[in-house]
């Protein structure tokens, strides 16, 4: 089975097609997703500001790290389970856009940013808050937990604006027999 | 109604492709700046994280950040709206955000403000902190409902 007849079959699904062809549930999904961006980016874009001694500097990296992460999780569970609703109800149309996939690459890196920096920053905070000086490896983690959210961010709006697929158009050349 | 005298195809907003997404990129990264502080401030309140330290000392860290957001949007917001003010202004959706964004800054400024930094008896500030997330998330979600109604 292809990836595209995977996709074909995923948005054929009953409540996807539903969802889909909703003019009220699909706007509702939607603000989900973007609320979730909101409230819970904010907490990403804290944490990092943190981690590079610009903001919350009363707190320890300790308290703002494991104070926002329960909720970041929560947050980012709501976030990904309303973004595949999203694409799984157009998920033709998302497989010939690519800015869907450049997006799928951004989160695939926060998963490569999370296992490389878990065990280096966030669960060492108390020793980060020991020394005097913010070690150069969590400021680097805050950096690029920046810029690959952005992408995510930009690649995900970006979405919304490409316009070179035709469904109505062959995805392929009629064969000549 | 008003409506402006004004041709958008003027507008170099209007004549370059990138030009609109860029700017609503800005505009997401905007509230997620100021709603996101707003929302740790409300978590505070609500006595879900934070809790070892008063939710004043949280407002007085978080309020220029907030401030930085609201103004990234502000100006990304009407640049936005420049690009078609009469399309804007006949959209449901966009009135209703407008009253839910004039709503929400004036509590964020006055009640969620006066909570915050006096601590008023936990039940009150819990009730405080709903009404601020309920009112940012109308904001949102007025602000995405422009495109569909």
């Amino acid at each position: 089975m292809s990836i595209l007849s995977l996709f074909q079959w995923i948005q054929s699904l009953g409540f996807l097609t539903q969802l889909r062809e909703s003019a009220i549930v699909y706007p509702i999904v939607m603000t989900t997703h973007l609320s979730c961006i909101a409230v819970f980016g904010g907490m990403i874009l804290m944490t990092d500001m943190r981690l590079l001694g610009l903001a919350l500097n009363k707190y320890t990296v300790s308290e703002v790290v494991s104070g926002l992460r329960l909720w970041k999780r929560v947050g980012f569970v709501i976030m990904v389970s309303m973004g595949a609703l999203l694409a799984g109800s157009e998920a033709e149309k998302y497989y010939h856009n690519p800015y869907f996939w450049a997006k799928m690459t951004f989160l695939a890196l926060v998963g490569v940013h999370a296992l490389v920096f878990r065990p280096r920053v966030y669960n060492q905070t108390e020793e980060i808050d020991r020394v005097p000086q913010i070690p150069a490896r969590a400021k680097a983690a805050a950096v690029l937990s920046l810029v690959i959210w952005t992408g995510v961010l930009t690649m995900g709006r970006l979405i919304g604006y490409y316009e070179g697929y035709k469904p109505d158009a062959p995805a392929v050349p009629a064969q000549v027999k | 109604m008003i409506a402006f005298a004004y041709d958008p195809s003027t507008n170099p907003l209007n004549n370059n492709e990138w030009s609109f997404p860029l700017l609503e990129c800005i505009h997401i990264l905007g509230f997620t700046l100021s709603i996101g502080t707003i929302a740790i401030l409300d978590l505070r309140m609500l006595g879900l994280a934070f809790v070892r330290h008063p939710s004043r000392e949280l407002a007085k860290s978080l309020a220029p950040w907030t401030l930085v957001g609201l103004v990234v949007m502000l100006i990304s917001g009407p640049l936005i709206f420049s690009s078609d003010p009469n399309m804007y202004l006949r959209n449901i959706s966009f009135r209703l955000k407008m009253y839910a964004l004039l709503a929400a800054i004036l509590y964020n400024y006055t009640l969620h403000r006066w909570a915050a930094l006096r601590e008023p008896a936990p039940a009150v500030g819990k009730f405080v902190a709903v009404v601020s997330l309920a009112l940012w998330v109308s904001v949102v979600a007025g602000g995405l409902f422009i495109a569909f109604f």
